[in-house]
């Protein structure tokens, strides 16, 4: 799961919070009482078990069993390095990192110029605005497994998509059959499922926009694109650098739609690392080389992550 | 404080669930009646027909064995590896289960050779290329209950259409007649290229055609970067090149009803049992062929057979219901209701009149169990992907090979 | 050309806080709505065509589907729905699923609500250092928490059950922080009040906790059901054999089984439709859920 925190509500009742509680802090510094704390403790006690259990322990483990030759079943032993160099020396880590990193490329900015789009589209209340947002979220809310399957008939060979295409002049075949055409196949339906949920951040950001700012703009007599460009877009930043981390959070554990659309294929053409993770872990069983995947690609959200927050937020 | 005392009783209760559940399943199963479980695939392709033929089945024995009960799980195929292997990993493996030859190595170590648990008629009664396919370090592991042989078989109606008369027994047959049959709008075969898909029923067999292997004898590297292997691939790539199979099928996998085999405009297949065309082509459609030949004639066929695993909570009971539900009458009723053939001298030949099974029964001889080695499985993990790269022309059929094998030797490392 | 602009009480997307401003004529020139009508509408076809698909291809008979006449509602069959329905698995997936989206719905709530408070409201030793460590879990990133957790599930026996499942998967720190969060934004007198009456502390949190926090369990509820009910991967490793499917899941075997096309989607219908059902009632949590706890990919 990603966990992200979004969105004014949260971040406003976090200032407030911090402040209230160091208040009450202060306000018993004086008077410890067991009691409270033992209740307190009971509260978060069966949290904390499961927290320990299914998170700190497996995010310590996780690191460690990169460093192992672990396999379901037998006897792990520390082989330090090896699995990272055996990644250094496996094409097939390669083709998936890029497979993933092109996968990104094409479908974060794309969703987020979807989002943003749609989010102008249906900013101002007119007639039947709330049912085209709610069209628009209705693929968030709908596994991906579902999309997939269909999908998979929507590009078929003689299927809608290559009917469309072929009447555009382009070639009629199957995208999901070529090597080429898969990726952007699978980045397709990967925008149809995410961008109404990056159209809600913005809209939710667009509609705190004062009205003032736009309407002395107006008066000045900037374009639409002028008004866009200097006045919407600033106030816009913070929303679209934070979809633009969740985003690229998100398309580098593509999974999902690999499994059900293309299997990773053809020629590993979709083969991205989480299926790389998948296939090593829980095909061959290869549980210390799925860790050893699993750190290269936490170690590269981080880096990009930092990229990020290097370029887009710096003005922040 | 009475409030404490009920959280902590909350918490407890939380702590020993947790507890309880993480040191349960050894205390079940001991009240008495003895559970065996088995795990078993779609034999019988009917899902409601295959049930029923182990309820019965599970009844007349339980009238002879009152004190065991077996519970059957129909498994689907699909991922079959990868249940077993989480499920005996988690402690939650069935107790009998129906494996393969080429997965048999792979489970060796969590098998309990079933030898001790046949008696010496039942043992002798096994053909004994069947025997030996089910024989490691000399240990028979499963009990085999039946055996398939996939040939080579054809559509009439394709040939009465395109007026073609005689049918193909060599590739080059296949190669000859293929502009044929694209020139009236038909595929000659049909090349399914999913890595989804088996190897051992569509390149395998090419690679032991053309005199090849799989695995080197002594199992320590790979030897399909051979010529024989080359020259397997490339008269698959002719096939491609030329557009003489559907490429759709060389990189995906719809479901059947919706390719060209099931609209009638594949000639022949060397991968398919009848079963799955009867419906699309009609029986009388169906002409079997021996499998094709080029250097020799051999064709993939399978054993399978039922083998108890090392975790069996009760091996005796499990070896009472192995040796029962692989007696020459259990199975002589299994595989002609499943359309496969009997590991049995006496079962004699189970479909002589049919004119689809009885024909394929005959090839049963000239067919080949697969590879035999722990890592058979991964190692068409890492092959079919250079297979379809070579057939899509990414990649040439050396470097294809090439690449695959050093993958492959790799995992075998 | 005047009346276009109907102010809408409320807005289905995150609730505007401020005050509707008024429009101005210039902004929704003609050519601009027309063009807006326009695009709108042809998003919103693309946004609806695939689940038409799903829909009209789960109603042929069984056979070659050939685009566009397809597309056509008619040849009209259910076939695909009694085959699917009479083969019972697909109600054991609904089952599953059902089973670990409430279980898991009803456990993440009541257990973060309960550490929330404390973190919120409560002092005691440690406290700060293990929320923060709460906290930074939100930054390790599943995949590399997933295969340890397997392997610990798998040890304890948990493959293939229903609390090897939804177990690991109560232990949500997202959920803990927002309900801190929450709770914390609430004034103290609430709470001292009801102390000072003599209130235990469980009376404290199941009459005045609860009830103050509805909002956050009605929008991190549907956030926590919804991604069980889509989740994959999981269950994938954890439920192995049929029994122990989830519609997700279970859907995935049935196309690796070259199942017919319409009983695939006549499956994904059946599995779409409770999802889509809630959607259109509590459309409001949906959006809100989604948008203020982030969403799984």
């Amino acid at each position: 799961m990603t966990l992200l925190l979004v969105g004014p509500a949260p971040a406003r009742s976090s200032e407030k919070g911090v402040d209230v509680v160091t208040l009450s802090a202060r306000r018993r510094l004086r008077r410890p009482s067991l009691r409270e704390a033992g209740t307190a403790l009971l509260f978060v006690l069966p949290c904390l078990l499961l927290f320990v259990a299914f998170r700190f322990g497996p995010a310590v483990a996780g690191v460690l069993l990169g460093f192992t030759d672990y396999t379901i079943g037998g006897d792990a032993s520390w082989v330090g390095l090896d699995n990272f160099r055996r990644l250094i020396d496996d094409p097939t880590f390669w083709s998936a990192l890029k497979v993933t990193v092109i996968f990104a490329l094409l479908s974060v900015p794309l969703s987020m110029v979807a989002s943003l789009g749609m989010a102008l589209l249906t900013r101002r209340v007119f007639r039947g605005v709330k049912l085209f947002r709610s069209i628009f979220f209705l693929p968030v809310v709908t596994s991906l497994i579902l999309a997939g399957v269909v999908f998979t008939w929507v590009f078929a060979e003689h299927g809608p998509w290559s009917r469309l295409m072929g009447a555009f002049g382009l070639p009629a075949q199957s995208w999901l059959a070529d090597s080429t055409l898969v990726l952007p196949a699978i980045v397709l339906v990967s925008v149809w499922s995410r961008f109404g949920y990056g159209m809600l951040i913005l809209l939710a950001r667009l509609q705190e926009i004062p009205a003032e700012l736009e309407e002395a703009a107006l008066s000045d007599g900037a374009s639409a694109w002028q008004r866009f460009r200097y006045v919407t877009l600033p106030q816009l930043r913070p929303a679209l650098f934070f979809l633009a981390i969740i985003e690229t959070t998100m398309s580098f554990q593509v999974f999902d739609i690999v499994y059900v659309m293309t299997g990773g294929g053809p020629v590993r053409a979709s083969y991205t690392l989480v299926y790389q993770l998948y296939e090593q872990g829980f095909r061959y069983f290869d549980l210390g080389y799925a860790s050893a995947v699993g750190l290269a690609l936490f170690v590269m959200t981080v880096i990009v992550a930092l990229i990020q927050r290097l370029t887009l937020g710096r003005e922040e | 404080m009475r409030v404490r005392k009920s959280l902590t009783a909350v918490a407890v209760a939380l702590v020993a669930a947790l507890a309880a559940a993480g040191c349960g399943g050894s205390g079940s199963g001991d009240s008495g009646k003895k559970t065996v479980t088995m795990w078993i695939y779609p034999v019988i392709f009917d899902e409601a027909k295959h049930r029923a033929f182990w309820d019965e089945t599970v009844k007349a024995f339980q009238a002879q064995h009152p004190d065991i009960q077996v519970k059957t799980e129909i498994f689907p195929w699909a991922n079959r590896d990868q249940a077993l292997a989480t499920a005996i990993a988690g402690n939650k493996g069935p107790d009998v289960v129906y494996l393969i030859p080429d997965q048999l190595p792979k489970y060796a170590r969590n098998i309990e050779p079933v030898d001790a648990y046949l008696d010496d008629a039942a043992k002798s009664d096994y053909l004994d290329n069947v025997v030996k396919s089910v024989t490691i370090d000399g240990k028979m592991m499963g009990a085999p209950i039946l055996t398939s042989a996939v040939t080579m078989m054809c559509n009439k109606k394709v040939f009465e259409a395109v007026g073609q008369t005689t049918y193909p027994a060599t590739w080059n047959d296949l190669l000859t007649m293929a502009p044929a049959f694209k020139a009236k709008g038909y595929d000659v075969t049909a090349y399914p290229g999913d890595v989804k898909n088996t190897l051992n029923q569509t390149f395998y067999p090419l690679l032991w055609q053309a005199g090849g292997d799989v695995f080197s004898p002594d199992g320590k590297s790979v030897a399909f970067n051979s010529d024989a292997g080359r020259k397997a691939l490339t008269f698959v790539k002719q096939l491609v090149d030329g557009g003489y199979v559907d490429k759709t099928l060389l990189t995906t996998l719809p479901p059947t009803e919706q390719t060209r085999i099931a609209q009638n405009k594949v000639a022949c297949l060397w991968h398919s049992a009848p079963q799955e065309v009867e419906q699309f082509w009609g029986k009388e459609n169906i002409k079997v062929l021996p499998p094709l030949t080029e250097t020799k004639q051999i064709g993939y066929g399978t054993v399978g057979s039922l083998a108890m695993l090392k975790g069996a909570k009760d091996k005796k009971a499990a070896g009472e219901w192995i040796a029962y539900a692989s007696g020459a009458d259990v199975t002589k009723k299994y595989d002609t209701a499943s359309s496969f053939f009997s590991p049995k001298k006496s079962a004699g030949t189970l479909f002589a009149g049919d004119p689809v099974l009885g024909e394929q029964e005959k090839y049963v001889g000239v067919t080949t169990v697969g590879p035999l080695h722990e890592k058979a499985r991964d190692v068409q993990g890492v092959l079919a992907p250079e297979i379809q790269a070579a057939l899509l022309g990414k990649k040439s059929v050396d470097q294809a090979l090439s690449d695959a094998a050093k993958a492959a030797d790799a995992l075998l490392g | 050309m005047t009346d276009t602009l109907v102010p809408s009480a409320t807005p289905a997307a995150p609730p505007a806080r401020r005050s509707r401003r008024p429009h101005r004529p210039q902004q929704a020139s003609r050519s601009w709505r027309v063009t807006r009508a326009v695009l709108l509408f042809v998003a919103a076809l693309a946004t609806i065509f695939p689940f038409y698909t799903m829909v009209v291809l789960s109603f042929k008979p069984t056979g070659p589907v050939t685009f566009p006449d397809s597309l056509l509602p008619w040849p009209f069959s259910t076939e695909a729905y009694d085959r699917l329905l009479g083969a019972k698995s697909m109600l054991g997936w609904a089952w599953n699923t059902l089973v670990y989206s409430i279980v898991s719905v009803v456990g993440v709530l009541l257990l973060s609500s309960l550490a929330g408070y404390a973190f919120a409201k409560k002092r005691f030793p440690g406290k700060e250092p293990m929320f923060w460590s709460f906290l930074a879990m939100l930054m390790v990133p599943y995949h590399v928490t997933m295969i340890p957790t397997f392997i610990i599930i798998s040890e304890l026996g948990g493959v293939d059950t229903y609390w090897g499942l939804i177990v690991p998967t109560l232990a949500n720190a997202q959920a803990v922080f927002l309900m801190r969060q929450f709770i914390a934004s609430l004034p103290d007198s609430l709470f001292e009040a009801a102390r000072l009456d003599g209130c235990s502390e469980l009376r404290v949190y199941v009459s005045i906790v609860l009830p103050l926090i509805k909002p956050v369990l009605a929008t991190l509820g549907v956030f926590v059901f919804l991604w069980h009910w889509n989740d994959f991967m999981w269950p994938l490793i954890i439920g192995q054999s049929s029994d122990m499917r989830t519609l997700t899941t279970g859907i995935a075997s049935m196309q690796q089984e070259n199942v017919p096309l319409n009983m695939l989607l006549a499956g994904s219908v059946l599995a779409f439709v409770p999802i889509f059902m809630a959607y259109l009632v509590g459309q409001r949590y949906f959006t809100e859920g989604v948008t203020t706890s982030g969403i799984k990919g």
